[in-house]
């Protein structure tokens, strides 16, 4: 009886660990085709690396998982691109349970990579551990981490979500158009209640108010990025209360957002990636932190020896955000679509770079 | 009173049901289990497979049908490796069924990465979801329409099995048997019931449940899978069968009080009230209706141990509880 125990428990030990092996799996570097509009100045004229790359190794350590078309697989192919481009070696440690992310950063940074890239849920492992490895380059995204080897990358998403807030505005009080309501209510749907998040809360509100000072902004937050049917509930919750267009910001959670927005025959906007061709007719426009830019440049800079740390202005004027140009919306709607959107969009976002509007930002979020 | 008008309105009815459901068919597989004195907590990896396994048959062969008895399959399959390891090898089912949990996990992202090349979430284009169910005349109306229509067939097929599993558990000698497993043991032994083969059934039928309530995830609640997809939501089926005391009808009354505590607080939250408040909810539910539960069950141990000398079946319920 006692042996069997012991074959028993020896077997889970065995499927534990190979769980747990898949679970941490190393994401296939899939040989990505290089980007077609990967600047062809730059792919054409190879900087004839002296000699291989592939020793150079870049790490990803996702707060959740791949595969969520959103900040994670955005980070990801930021670093593909710079794989195709460089021939370096990239890697990218997954996972969903929270206690694991620190456990992962530790084990890049131990494991010597050139540079990790990490979003920012780590900033305070990364805060205790960076000087811990003096020749380990990190790049934080959405937080600010003083030390001479981590370059805070700071995205001006309020920026993004100023536009998007405006475009909403607008279009909630579209006539002729199915789904929407006379109610002047716009949503907002954050992944989780945290600073990142507020930043673009904030941009997205005054955005909306700049349009139309009555304008009534409902905020949810679902509570994770992972629980797509908590994401669908809250957006039904929004949807019956009068919301017709709302701004999801749940990553994966914010796929079950979208379902519900098409079950219920309303709109959306996209947060971070495009998502305008996911459920056309659907989804107005998507905001774009180019967090892809963003990873691809460090991994760029790490290979030409000019890495800095400090921080790292991400924002419309030099293309690490932006918005989509609404055309999937417009082939949708034809002559019902709002042309007055993509003429004050513009307007707005000029006078956003001219510094015309100042967008309120969360504590911390500014370079 | 706008504002309370349009947190309370009837949609929360629907949405309540809705959240309920998930809960309610996890409860279900519990409760058997529970009731032969087994737990269960393996059913999250039960319903995760089971999820994985409805979308993929559903998007290959375009039919729910195919779809549901092949997540029934996959979930029994799931509930014989907890069985083997408990019942043959005399595992710690807790160890057994946690182990289950992480890998269904993550068995689900690697098929789902070398079968289609997919990370993340997998949404087909060509599924064939479960059926809703709908009465045509009600929908003219915009509120019956939401309060009564638009049902998945699990939905309603879940408030079904609650009365069915009650009937089975009370009236029929197969639930007596099975009950009298879970009370005590050797007595059942004694009266020559096959323990091993009792609670092997149970937990195959906890397969079965669970298999259902994956598919009604993936092909029913929702229209894709991704592999964190029941998030809890077989553990909360677990704290409503404690709450019932293994009673099907007061779980499914504690799960449609789980939903609707949540989906309030959805609708809370776009109102101002602050989301980690909101977010509490569910579980300060969970905690208060657990503790008065057994707050409740031990008085009436109490009370029954000052009227009843001896050591009856009541207590014995009462220990294993």
């Amino acid at each position: 009886m006692k042996k069997r125990y012991k074959i028993i428990s020896i077997l889970l030990i065995v499927v534990l660990c190979a769980a747990m092996s898949i679970g941490c799996a190393k994401s296939d570097p899939a040989p990505a085709p290089a980007p077609a509009d990967s600047g062809s100045s730059e792919a054409a004229a190879p900087a004839e690396p002296a000699g291989d790359l592939s020793d150079i190794r870049v790490g990803f350590v996702a707060s959740g998982m791949l595969g969520d078309k959103s900040f994670n697989d955005n980070v990801w192919s930021g670093l593909q691109k710079a794989e195709a481009e460089f021939g370096i070696t990239i890697k990218a440690l997954e996972s969903n349970e929270t206690a694991d992310w620190d456990s992962n950063l530790v084990a890049m940074a131990e494991e010597g990579y050139d540079l990790i890239v990490t979003p920012s849920q780590l900033t305070e492992t990364l805060t205790r551990i960076a000087g811990d490895y003096p020749d380990v380059k990190f790049a934080i995204i959405d937080a600010e981490v003083d030390a001479p080897n981590v370059a805070s990358l700071i995205f001006a998403q309020n920026e993004g979500s100023f536009l998007v807030g405006a475009a909403a505005a607008i279009f909630t009080t579209a006539p002729d158009i199915e789904g929407v309501n006379p109610e002047n209510t716009i949503g907002f749907i954050g992944g989780m209640d945290i600073p990142v998040i507020h930043d673009f809360l904030k941009g997205y509100e005054q955005g909306a108010k700049y349009v139309d000072p009555d304008i009534t902004v409902l905020v949810s937050y679902i509570g994770t990025f992972n629980d797509p049917i908590k994401g669908k509930e809250i957006a039904e919750a929004q949807y019956s209360q009068g919301v017709d267009i709302t701004y999801n910001l749940g990553a994966t959670a914010g796929i079950g957002v979208l379902e519900a927005m098409e079950e219920s025959g309303k709109f959306a906007i996209g947060g971070d990636v495009d998502e305008d061709s996911k459920y056309p007719g659907h989804v107005l426009i998507s905001e774009l932190k180019r967090t892809d830019v963003a990873a691809y440049e460090m991994a760029k800079a790490v290979v030409e020896g000019t890495f800095k740390g400090g921080l790292v202005a991400m924002n419309l004027e030099n293309g690490g955000m932006g918005t989509t140009d609404m055309s999937v919306m417009k082939a949708a709607l034809g002559d019902k679509f709002p042309e007055e959107i993509i003429t004050t969009l513009a307007d707005l976002r000029t006078k956003i770079m001219n510094k015309e509007i100042v967008v309120d930002h969360e504590e911390g979020f500014t370079v | 009173m706008d504002i309370f008008s349009n947190i309370f309105s009837y949609s929360i009815i629907h949405a309540t049901i809705r959240m309920a459901t998930p809960i309610l068919l996890a409860s279900i597989a519990v409760i058997i289990t529970q009731k032969a004195g087994v737990l269960n907590v393996g059913i999250e990896g039960i319903m995760t497979m089971g999820a994985f396994t409805a979308i993929v048959v559903s998007s290959q062969t375009g039919s729910w049908l195919a779809a549901v008895l092949a997540a029934i399959a996959v979930g029994v399959f799931v509930a014989c490796i907890i069985s083997v390891a408990h019942l043959k090898f005399k595992a710690d089912v807790f160890a057994v069924g946690m182990t289950i949990n992480i890998f269904a996990i993550s068995l689900s992202i690697f098929l789902l990465n070398s079968m289609f090349g997919i990370r993340g979430s997998f949404r087909p284009e060509d599924l064939a979801p479960l059926p809703k169910l709908t009465i045509p005349f009600l929908q003219s109306n915009e509120v019956l329409n939401s309060i009564f229509n638009n049902y998945g067939l699990l939905e309603i097929g879940a408030i079904v099995m609650v009365f069915g599993l009650r009937f089975f558990l009370n009236r029929t000698s197969g639930g007596l048997r099975l009950k009298s497993v879970g009370l005590n043991e050797m007595a059942a032994e004694t009266a020559g019931i096959h323990i091993d083969r009792t609670k092997f059934m149970a937990l195959v039928f906890s397969g079965v449940i669970g298999g259902l309530a994956g598919a009604h995830l993936s092909l029913g609640y929702a229209n894709f899978f991704i592999s964190s997809m029941v998030s809890g939501r077989g553990f909360m089926g677990i704290a409503a069968m404690f709450f019932s005391g293994g009673n099907p009808v007061i779980s499914w009354l504690a799960c449609l009080l789980f939903g609707f505590i949540d989906s309030t607080g959805s609708r809370l939250q776009a109102y101002g009230v602050p989301s980690e408040f909101v977010m509490m909810l569910p579980y300060i539910t969970t905690i208060v209706v657990l503790s008065v539960s057994m707050w409740l069950r031990k008085r009436k141990s109490l009370l029954l141990a000052s009227s009843v000398k001896t050591t009856g079946t009541h207590q014995l319920e009462d220990q294993k509880g």
